[in-house]
């Protein structure tokens, strides 16, 4: 009897102590993620404020469906996932095998992953805008002493796109590279040492071992790295503003412009709950991943 | 054999000159740059180690925008969307992990899904509510978001804390006549300090990186943190690289000399969050 009594109090305390969590999440999460699916119905323009709210169904996710410029950004927005996501985890890799050598002081090292890490995604994005500089940037610079042309590579839609993705995949590697760190340091020893005895190569251990072992802490930081890489905002804004025209907009520049810029609340409710439902998409997977793995432990 | 070690002692070191370098060059060509006349700066070709070096650009960084004003604005909402967070993901982990709760990994995963949530989803209805309540404009309309944005983490790095510590300390403060709550905050958090500091850190990074809410949020130029108003130092014709490197300089190497003293501390809690889900 005690003890039910004593587990009863408990649960309520636990409630009690989720409660600012749940207030919180209701605030600032639920509810405006309710007035957004809401408003998506809805044409709300600041701009034109003598039409009203009107109820609007579907309208503004038929005009989606027609807005050429949403399926640019969209079509940017995926390229920049289908490059940067392997493209970090590659370069990510790559640091985490390196760093994770026998060294004397570990310091440095962690430090240059803790850095990018810690740099804010705009500032990346400024700093690398600096280095793609036409006439003063660090790249054209070596670009003009390799005897070439210096290239255009904000201003030329290509060039553009491919300096957005080299500045996502270095500023993400490094989170990366601590993750698969991790993973590396948890591989045991004897295993590479077995291996050695039995004469196997650097390249058979890396096939046969590492990447097995790493497996789960890839999958989990290609997840991390792929719900990320859907909202892109900061770098291509801070590089190059969406342009030249609308040759790097991503989805999240598009959906900030058509709120905060044109102050079209409705079509933009609708380009962000189309976001939403992909993040849910992209998320449950992740989760359906991480239940099943508690559940093995 | 002889021959062996000293082929490793190169590798290894080549290897860590390769990821530092890889680390610290865009922060360092930036100090570079912040140090140039602008003169050199616009010289061309480029130089690459400044020939003269000066601090005039740090001066008019800070007296062509407010950028102590930036300075106070990212301390003041990153500090207390920290400290909020801390204490709110504090109860929540101690709850999950000390008290018999059903469904615990339901409200861990509900967390999780919480924090993968497309902050730009969040930005259409947030802007509406702030405004509707006149909070635009308010250090409130960014500590609330970030908060949030913080909570996940920051409770499953003190949950994986909290769990090693012995539930019998407790048990003894308790029969003491210490209460449940007292206990945690006289002997769990104490105890789980390491825990609580890391997750204070992360949140703080996190807040003091965020961009997209700053820039929506706050347009009033006093109000902006530092990453936005950065962001924002461009002219109307061109972009005064020598000043925003300094202004860089002056945002990044807080947060630089924050994260090496407790780097041993931030690399546990990223990868608790990363590796364990």
């Amino acid at each position: 009897m005690l003890g039910t009594n004593k587990d009863l109090s408990e649960r309520t305390l636990g409630w009690l102590l989720l409660t600012p969590v749940a207030v919180l999440l209701a605030v600032v999460v639920v509810y405006p993620v309710g007035q957004l699916i809401y408003s998506s119905f809805f044409t709300i323009r600041l701009t034109e404020p003598w039409l009203g709210t009107p109820f609007v169904g579907l309208d503004n996710y038929v005009k989606a469906w027609d807005d050429d410029r949403f399926w640019g950004a969209l079509r940017n927005t995926i390229l920049f996932i289908v490059v940067t996501v392997p493209g970090s985890l590659a370069l990510g890799l790559g640091l985490a095998m390196l760093a994770n050598m026998p060294f004397k002081r570990k310091w440095p090292v962690r430090l240059a992953l803790l850095v990018p890490w810690a740099l804010p995604l705009v500032f990346a994005g400024l700093i690398f805008r600096w280095f793609f500089d036409f006439r003063l940037g660090f790249v054209n610079d070596i670009v003009m002493k390799l005897g070439m042309e210096p290239l255009a590579w904000l201003t030329q839609p290509l060039l553009a796109k491919l300096a957005i993705c080299i500045t996502i995949i270095w500023k993400s590697s490094s989170f990366m590279a601590l993750v698969l760190l991790a993973g590396l340091q948890a591989i045991p020893k004897s295993l590479y040492e077995a291996a050695e005895v039995d004469g196997a190569s650097k390249w058979l251990q890396f096939k046969e071992i590492t990447v097995p072992m790493l497996m789960p802490a890839i999958f989990v930081a290609l997840i991390f790295r792929t719900i990320t890489a859907i909202q892109t905002f900061d770098i291509p804004y801070a590089m190059t503003g969406g342009g030249p025209g609308e040759a790097t907009e991503t989805l999240a520049m598009y959906i900030h412009k058509n709120t905060l810029d044109f102050l079209d609340f409705g079509y933009g409710s609708a380009l962000a709950t189309i976001m939403f439902i992909v993040s849910i998409v992209a998320t449950s997977g992740y989760l359906r991943y991480t239940q099943r793995s508690a559940g093995r432990d | 054999m002889n021959f062996t070690a000293i082929k490793t002692k190169t590798m290894v070191l080549f290897a860590a000159t390769i990821v530092v370098v890889n680390g610290f060059f865009p922060a360092l060509w930036i100090l570079f740059t912040s140090l140039k006349t602008e003169n050199e700066l616009l010289q061309f070709p480029i130089t690459y180690f400044p020939r003269d070096p000066t601090l005039a650009n740090y001066y008019q960084a800070f007296t062509e925008k407010p950028l102590h004003l930036f300075i106070l604005n990212s301390v003041i909402v990153a500090g207390a969307s920290t400290i909020i967070t801390v204490i709110v993901s504090a109860l929540a982990a101690y709850s999950l992990t000390r008290l018999k709760m059903p469904r615990r990994n339901l409200i861990m995963g509900v967390l999780m899904a919480v924090s993968m949530f497309p902050l730009i989803s969040l930005i259409v209805p947030l802007f509406q509510v702030m405004r509707e309540l006149s909070l635009l404009n308010t250090y409130l309309s960014l500590i609330l978001p970030y908060t949030v944005l913080s909570l996940p983490v920051c409770t499953l790095v003190m949950a994986s804390f909290f769990q090693d510590i012995s539930p019998d300390l407790e048990a003894a403060a308790m029969v003491d006549g210490c209460t449940r709550v007292q206990a945690l905050f006289k002997i769990v958090m104490p105890l789980a300090a390491p825990g609580v500091f890391t997750a204070a850190i992360l949140a703080f990074v996190n807040a003091w990186d965020e961009f997209l809410l700053a820039l929506t949020f706050l347009s009033r130029e006093n109000m902006r943190t530092l990453s936005v108003g950065i962001t924002l130092y461009q002219g109307e014709f061109a972009f005064p690289w020598p000043l925003i490197s300094a202004a860089l300089i002056v945002a990044i190497v807080p947060v630089c000399i924050l994260i090496a003293i407790f780097q041993e501390r931030v690399v546990g809690g990223l990868t608790a969050g990363g590796v364990k889900g």
